[in-house]
């Protein structure tokens, strides 16, 4: 396989780059391409691609065009595909740091601690800013991945497994104060909520796609920058100490990006299931090659996926809306437990 | 030695001791229950409302008619989910089994919104069938996902694979939900575990499928006691393992869809209840099983209780109580027992 090397500052970042990887980028990018257009083209005002491309360009054919793409379809369009790539990204994160591939924000918890968060936000202080939220939502996620590490790092040993158990404890005791917290509060701010907790795309504006694009924006430059821990993390504890690595504050600080974009990516489109379990695997699956290009891959998937499900969910029984996590649930649990049936994962118990 | 005497006399002692106790909590809790609600009826009131019914005493009638199906409905379920639980944990030796983490709950949930949403099954006959259909159905498939996953079927594959399958089946639940929502509302609460608002003819016809598990329960606690060692102890104490554990799985899966007709899926009980019973009396399931059915009854009135109270006057389904009190001991038994 031909693979090149590229260098920068004096080898501080060097990335190796793989040709097979980067022809499934493009290949996958293509495809997220397709979506897009597919998804601005499609909807209960049909528009052809002709017209979609001179709406962008500030040429609509019609008034309405206009309204429709740039108020409706296009932000949604780039919301999902971004949440998505956060949603992998921050799963891809975890499964190297907690050397665990069935590590997933939405399984251990960290998930449901964001929609708490912003849930507690909705019902109890319903006149807090709107923009506050993806900073809610990250304090609880935090909150949430601390304590699933505290509780699982008692004991040593077989501690990746017991993080994930535990994580769905966790995730079931926040569910069921979610769920109460909806009960005890009126009921139109309860039905916001219920709505933006299936996990759906259908209500964002360009508030969230302008917070999903800072945090992509800020965070990718951690993440790039990261790839060499993360390559080390990976090979154990014992090794990456070999290597130089600050164990316990690479896994904090690793931990930390991680909830941090998963936090985002639920305060704009909601818990939506499975996107950062299954986008890592399908990447690895497709290509294999080093962290940091597996990283670019994952985000790419994620966006794929989600953009996707959100394309399917708007259109396939249209009128009605299907939101997007319930998809995502039904296409990742088989590779969910085709996951567990395939790999050696209980050795670690 | 004599520190070994002493131990096994106090607790036979506690054995003894324990029955009666747990009883008499029964009592007072079945009392309390009924005597808390919006309207709260002092416990004398109660005791004449059960024992001389005057149907032209308003405080009667809502004892009666109102509340006792609700306290009838907490014993059974509680005790139905505290033997399933406990005899799940005994056959497969896995201290986290339970029929709600395993995903027999929402199994059984999944085939009932069905038939009822789309069918428009209304006869209360069929519902625990049904559910008793859906529970076997997710038992099969959680186990032969675990058991074929490497290392065969750990707690902790089972628990995944339980935690996947309720992932999948309540995805399906909220699409149907979306795609129909006229017939689904009504079954929204349900589908939370609560004990409010079911008809009477849903426990009659469930009653004979609880009899019957708990029955099986009881005829097979000797033999569980030694799955409980092992399946090669338990073959070489002269118990046919094949068999025991399917009909321990019957009852199991009785009981489960008993309660899950009456109740919907109500997590965790079958959890807690379980290993509090053997803290108390050791591990012969031939008392693990009579102290968690009266345990999960006491245990299931309490948290209605609460659940009717904490909050009042709004009502927090019995089943997010039972999942906010069970999931951190979830938490704690994969701390301690893994």
């Amino acid at each position: 396989m031909s693979t090149f090397v590229l260098s920068r500052w004096n080898g501080r970042l060097t990335l190796r780059l793989q040709r097979k990887a980067l022809i499934v980028a493009l290949i996958l990018a293509t495809i997220l391409l397709s979506i897009c257009a597919a998804s601005l083209m499609s909807g209960s005002y049909p528009l052809t691609l002709r017209e979609v491309l001179a709406t962008l360009a500030g040429d609509p054919p019609v008034d309405t065009a206009e309204t429709i793409v740039w108020q409706f379809r296009f932000p949604r369009t780039l919301v999902a595909g971004m949440a998505g790539a956060l949603f992998g990204l921050s799963g891809a994160i975890l499964q190297y740091v907690t050397r665990n591939p069935l590590a997933d924000p939405s399984l251990v918890g960290v998930s449901q601690g964001a929609s708490l968060a912003v849930v507690t936000l909705i019902v109890i202080y319903p006149e807090v800013n709107i923009a506050l939220r993806p900073l809610i939502a990250f304090g609880g996620a935090l909150l949430v991945a601390a304590l699933i590490q505290w509780i699982a790092m008692q004991r040593t040993g077989g501690a990746t497994m017991r993080f994930i158990l535990t994580g769905i404890g966790v995730a079931a005791f926040i569910s069921a104060v979610t769920t109460s917290m909806l009960t005890y509060g009126n009921i139109d701010q309860a039905q916001s909520a219920l709505g933006w907790l299936a996990g759906s795309i259908h209500a964002v504006g360009w508030g969230e796609v302008w917070s999903l694009a800072a945090c992509l924006i800020v965070l990718t430059p951690c993440l790039i920058w990261s790839a060499r821990y993360l390559s080390a993390l990976r090979m154990g504890p014992e090794v990456a100490t070999g290597l130089g690595v600050p164990i316990k504050w690479g896994r904090i600080g690793m931990i930390t990006l991680s909830v941090a974009l998963a936090a985002f990516a639920v305060a704009a489109v909601g818990p939506l299931g499975f996107v950062g379990l299954v986008a890592p695997h399908l990447a690895r699956r497709l290509a294999h090659s080093g962290v940091g290009q597996h990283l670019l891959l994952t985000a790419l998937t994620g966006a794929v996926m989600v953009g996707l499900a959100d394309f399917i969910g708007r259109t396939a029984f249209a009128p009605i809306q299907i939101p997007a996590g319930i998809l995502t649930a039904i296409l990742g649990v088989p590779v969910f437990l085709f996951i567990i049936v395939k790999q050696n994962t209980t050795r670690q118990l | 030695m004599l520190a070994g005497y002493v131990w096994l006399i106090f607790m036979t002692r506690i054995t003894w001791l324990g029955m009666p106790v747990i009883l008499t909590m029964m009592v007072f809790a079945f009392g309390w229950h009924i005597a808390v609600g919006a309207k709260t009826v002092p416990l004398a009131d109660v005791f004449t409302a059960l024992t001389s019914y005057d149907r032209t005493n308003f405080d009667h009638v809502v004892v009666v008619d109102l509340r006792l199906p609700r306290a009838v409905y907490a014993v059974l379920v509680g005790a139905s989910l505290s033997v399933a639980g406990a005899l799940m944990q005994g056959i497969t030796r896995n201290p986290l089994a339970e029929p709600g983490i395993l995903g027999l709950l929402t199994g059984a949930s999944f085939v009932v919104v069905l038939a009822v949403g789309f069918f428009r099954v209304v006869d209360p006959v069929w519902i625990p069938l049904l559910a008793a259909i859906g529970a076997t159905a997710t038992a099969a498939l959680v186990w032969g996902i675990a058991a074929a996953a490497p290392g065969g079927s750990t707690p902790l594959t089972l628990v995944l694979a339980g935690a996947a399958i309720t992932a999948f089946l309540g995805a399906f639940i909220a699409l149907a939900n979306l795609l129909d929502q006229e017939s689904f509302e009504a079954m929204r609460v349900w589908l939370t575990g609560t004990l409010a608002g079911r008809s009477t003819d849903v426990l009659l016809w469930s009653l004979p499928w609880m009899i019957g598990g708990l029955a099986l329960a009881f005829g097979l606690a000797r033999q569980v006691t030694a799955l409980a060692m092992g399946d090669d102890t338990a073959v070489g104490l002269g118990v046919n393992v094949a068999k025991i554990k399917a009909l321990a799985m019957l009852a199991v899966i009785a009981l489960t869809a008993a309660s899950v007709a009456i109740a919907g899926p109500m997590g965790f009980v079958g959890l807690v209840i379980p290993h509090v019973a053997r803290l108390i009396v050791g591990a012969d399931y031939r008392l693990i099983v009579p102290f968690s059915a009266a345990l999960g009854a006491v245990y299931l009135l309490l948290v209605d209780i609460a659940a009717r109270m904490v909050l009042a006057p709004v009502e927090i389904s019995t089943g997010l109580v039972t999942a906010l009190l069970g999931a951190p001991f979830f938490v704690w038994l994969v701390r301690a027992r893994l």
